[in-house]
């Protein structure tokens, strides 16, 4: 009974965060959410028994992820009146009303179904004789995935020189009309 | 007692939230949130299965697809930055260049 309470609440508490990231108008706050059900998914981790997966969530999202995205926010400095969005036309909440309608029917055809996958061997009191979660899993990963787990560090090394490059100031400026150019095109849509 | 169903269950309502966000802000960051919110469902959806299957290859999944999020906010973050030096503005509806 404990345990159906304690997940209402994660649950509840994690949909509730977010909703609130995509309706809030300030991205600082829709950020501070995002943190809030970050956390959220770290305890629904926790409580599936998935030790390693939940502080891994803790310090590679809420902590690395979420420290960019402050860092970006604050280095924009956006202006609040360019936070404006026009308001919704009809088209735009036919297709909410439909995504809505579609998601609804998606989870009820989820709560409905019948498990047929085939049941693994590593039930939680296997895990515990072998060790634990954590040492389960560091096995897997350096002996059967070692190969997937040695390009993800390639990946992770492309990522920081592709963003260094991406983000570094343009040395070559346009020439003037071409600037002029794209300056008058974004003032006049606004 | 709670099954995979619930677990499922909560992972197609975040997804819908992300995929909302998507589809309906305008300004980029929160259409990026959007995104990490959506890869989050996934790894829920993820870690439910392992659990209720009794393999741990999902937690593994939920590793890698933390790494690639990782990547991804990164390098989208940096194309955020690149996009505000050069237009001045985050918000998709100025952001035409590309419309036919």
């Amino acid at each position: 009974m404990a345990e159906v309470i304690v997940f209402y609440s994660i649950a509840s508490l994690l949909v509730f965060c977010s909703i609130m990231v995509v309706t809030r108008k300030n991205p600082i706050a829709s950020a501070i959410y995002l943190v809030g059900a970050l956390f959220l998914v770290a305890a629904v981790f926790a409580f599936l028994g998935a030790d390693f997966v939940a502080a891994i969530q803790v310090l590679v999202y809420a902590g690395a992820i979420m420290v960019l995205f402050l860092f970006v926010i604050m280095l924009l400095n956006i202006d609040p009146e360019l936070l404006k969005s026009p308001p919704m036309t009809a088209g735009e909440a036919a297709v909410l009303i439909l995504t809505i309608l579609s998601f609804i029917v998606i989870s009820v055809t989820v709560f409905k179904g019948q498990l047929v996958a085939p049941v693994g061997e590593l039930t939680t009191q296997e895990i515990a004789k072998n060790g634990g979660n954590t040492a389960v899993i560091g096995l897997a990963l350096f002996m059967k995935y070692v190969w997937p787990f040695e390009l993800a560090s390639f990946l992770i090394l492309l990522a920081i020189v592709a963003s260094v490059v991406i983000a570094k100031k343009d040395k070559k400026k346009l020439t003037g009309d071409q600037a002029d150019a794209e300056r008058n095109m974004v003032g006049d849509l606004r | 007692m709670i099954s995979l169903h619930h677990y499922l269950t909560l992972a197609t309502v975040v997804f819908a939230c992300g995929v909302l966000g998507v589809l309906f802000r305008r300004n980029l960051l929160i259409i990026m949130m959007s995104v990490e919110l959506m890869l989050n469902a996934a790894n829920i959806a993820f870690v439910g299965a392992s659990t209720a299957l009794a393999n741990l290859d999902g937690q593994i999944m939920v590793f890698f697809v933390m790494t690639v999020a990782a990547c991804e906010a990164a390098v989208g973050l940096a194309m955020v930055i690149a996009i505000y030096r050069r237009y001045g503005t985050i918000m998709t509806d100025f952001l035409r260049t590309l419309r036919g």
